[in-house]
């Protein structure tokens, strides 16, 4: 019955999200089925409950606020001015100014929330930029691609806020524990640009005009409005002196007055942050909606308990139970967007990682991970979405040339399971 | 009749986008009662409504605009006739969808109403008037639904407006 039942659900899954039903919809119509045949509950009034619950929780107002704040910096001129800023001091690393996809984006993760954001906002500026001087186009996408989905990461972190509202964890918690896996990755990124440039020294053009020190401090004047914003946000979040919600309320004032203080700020522009804002939160918040009836369906079907005893009873090993997670999540992140991935299977694996004694901050980690790498695979990668629709190119193309850091994803992904402290450590000094 | 409705779906949308702000300013004017010492209360809880009435008042535009996702994985494998085929499926299902939302989002509207469901929280706002925005968005939403499936049985594009056969992005 209960084998029946699961496997009921998950052809439901398919035949539903595969046959082109809008996401958030087809979630209510497995949740709907589901219940229907396996339980006696009236589903009706139970889904709307729960749909308002779920639309209206004051938790999930960090998300509106940070995808228009968003919205609202992608119209500013910030990109320029942090190419501008970080150029100079790049000159003399190999892989020169490559370093400005990875910097630029791990900067502007502070600033935003979504990867498909922080890739078109950096990619706007450094893709011309780049291709003008004559860099190897396929580093110049790939290293985008890859660093892009810090955005999800470094906090704020839309997919952060879905989990931790789903997961009932500490947002804040969530945000200050993805800095230093996000900075590490950078990292990351960056040795793997200095290699390959070292490795094809003809591929990078040469320096331009090495600038005095004093002219390089004076072009990261640039820099002062993302950092203020950065110390804003997070700074207030780590001290504990704001909420996520409020760090977001404040983020949008403060992408407001970035916007005025360069005059960009023109009825016509406000408006417009508005409604992308106000669109692609929808689109969100019908596909949360429609995960909150899916969980609350499956917990009447008693789905994830009895996942949960049945994986218990496996008796695999954390690693074991990690990994079969990660290459479960890769392949869903495959066909679908990270968003959905996270509601879809939240509330039937988050019993069986307490089961096993897992850290819901660690794990939280964990899956911002994963999503990353989702962003990046083909044939549904977000990123792989923006970049298309950006330079032209073929999605193929530009998966293959984020392959690297796909893998070095996957070896992040290995960092913080043997080294857990990375995660954990920062949120513990928080007041 | 197709102009007028979607100059009704976009006027809900300057009204969802004026939610938006709305969210802003309640958070805002919390944080502004801490610092001043005033008490705000229900400050969080009328956010939390101005943030569903937003969502919800936004869907069918957002679903004109083509801005909700959805798998076109095997839409894009597919020849012509399969892929109308397909559509209709995926339209169809999606009226019969949006009309169990938007029916029971109504009810619950209602129910709130007769049985004098009041907020939990410090606000103590009664339930049905917060309700109503999600009831009259998930409304417009089976409105454009059934809108996109007569207008693909008549000029075969589908409720985002593009050709069925034309390539999808």
């Amino acid at each position: 019955m209960d084998v029946g039942a699961a496997i009921v659900l998950v052809v439901l899954v398919f035949v539903l999200l595969g046959a082109g039903v809008w996401i958030g919809l087809a979630l209510m119509g497995v949740a709907w089925i589901g219940m229907e045949l396996f339980s006696p509950r009236p589903v009706g009034d139970a889904m709307a409950v729960t749909i308002w619950g779920a639309s209206s929780s004051w938790t999930l107002t960090a998300l509106p606020l940070f995808v228009w704040m968003g919205e609202i910096l992608f119209r500013t001129r910030l990109s320029e001015d942090m190419f501008n800023g970080l150029a100079p001091w790049l000159e003399r690393i190999p892989g020169r100014l490559l370093h400005t996809n990875i910097l630029g984006c791990t900067l502007f993760a502070a600033v935003s929330g979504s990867s498909a954001a922080t890739c078109a906002t950096i990619g706007k500026m450094t893709l011309p930029e780049l291709a003008k001087r004559g860099y190897p186009e396929s580093m110049a996408i790939g290293t985008l691609a890859g660093a892009g989905t810090l955005g999800l990461l470094i906090p704020p972190s839309i997919i952060m806020i879905v989990y931790g509202v789903t997961a009932s964890v500490s947002i804040a918690q969530l945000f200050i524990a993805g800095v230093i896996p996000g900075l590490v990755i950078a990292g990351m990124f960056m040795a793997y640009t200095i290699v390959w440039s070292l490795l094809h020294p003809d591929a990078i053009p040469r320096p331009e005009r090495r600038l005095t020190l004093i002219e390089k401090l004076k072009a990261s004047r640039h820099l002062f409005p993302v950092v203020a914003l950065i110390l804003a946000v997070l700074g207030s979040i780590y001290t504990g002196i704001a909420t996520a919600t409020e760090a977001a309320a404040l983020g949008v004032v403060g992408a407001l007055l970035v916007a005025a203080s360069q005059g960009v700020l023109s009825w016509r522009t406000f408006v417009e942050s508005l409604l992308g804002a106000t669109r692609l939160y929808c689109m969100i918040a019908l596909i949360l909606a429609g995960a909150a009836f899916l969980t609350l369906a499956m917990g009447y079907i008693g789905l994830p308990r009895h996942l949960a005893e049945w994986i218990h009873g496996l008796g695999l090993s954390p690693l074991a139970l990690m990994l079969a997670l990660m290459v479960f999540y890769i392949v869903l992140g495959c066909f679908l967007d990270g968003i959905s991935v996270v509601v879809l299977t939240m509330g039937v694996v988050l019993p069986t990682v307490q089961a096993a004694g897992i850290d819901l901050i660690w794990f939280g980690v964990f899956l911002v991970l994963v999503v990353e790498m989702a962003q990046i695979t083909p044939p549904v990668g977000f990123n792989l979405f923006v970049l298309q629709g950006m330079t032209g190119k073929e999605i193929t193309w530009i998966a293959r040339h984020a392959a690297p850091l796909f893998v070095l994803l996957i070896a992040a992904v290995l960092l913080i399971y043997y080294f857990p402290g990375l995660v954990t450590w920062l949120p513990r000094q928080m007041m | 009749m197709r102009a007028l409705l979607d100059k009704i779906y976009l006027g809900a949308g300057y009204l969802a986008g004026f939610f938006m702000v709305l969210i802003l300013l309640s958070i805002l004017t919390g944080i502004a009662g801490r610092l001043f010492g005033i008490d705000t209360p229900g400050m969080d809880a009328y956010a939390g409504y101005s943030m569903a009435a937003s969502s919800f008042l936004a869907l069918a535009y957002t679903l004109r605009r083509g801005e909700h996702i959805r798998v076109t994985l095997i839409l894009q494998q597919l020849g012509p006739r399969g892929r109308y085929a397909l559509e209709l499926f995926a339209h169809a299902a999606a009226v019969c969808l949006s009309f169990a939302l938007a029916w029971f989002s109504v009810r619950l509207v209602w129910q709130s109403y007769v049985f004098n469901d009041v907020s939990q929280g410090l606000d103590a706002t009664p339930l049905w008037i917060p309700q109503i925005g999600m009831a009259v968005g998930a409304v417009l939403l089976l409105i454009a639904f059934v809108q996109g499936l007569v207008e693909l049985l008549i000029t075969r594009r589908t409720v985002e407006g593009r050709e069925v056969t034309a390539p999808i992005e």
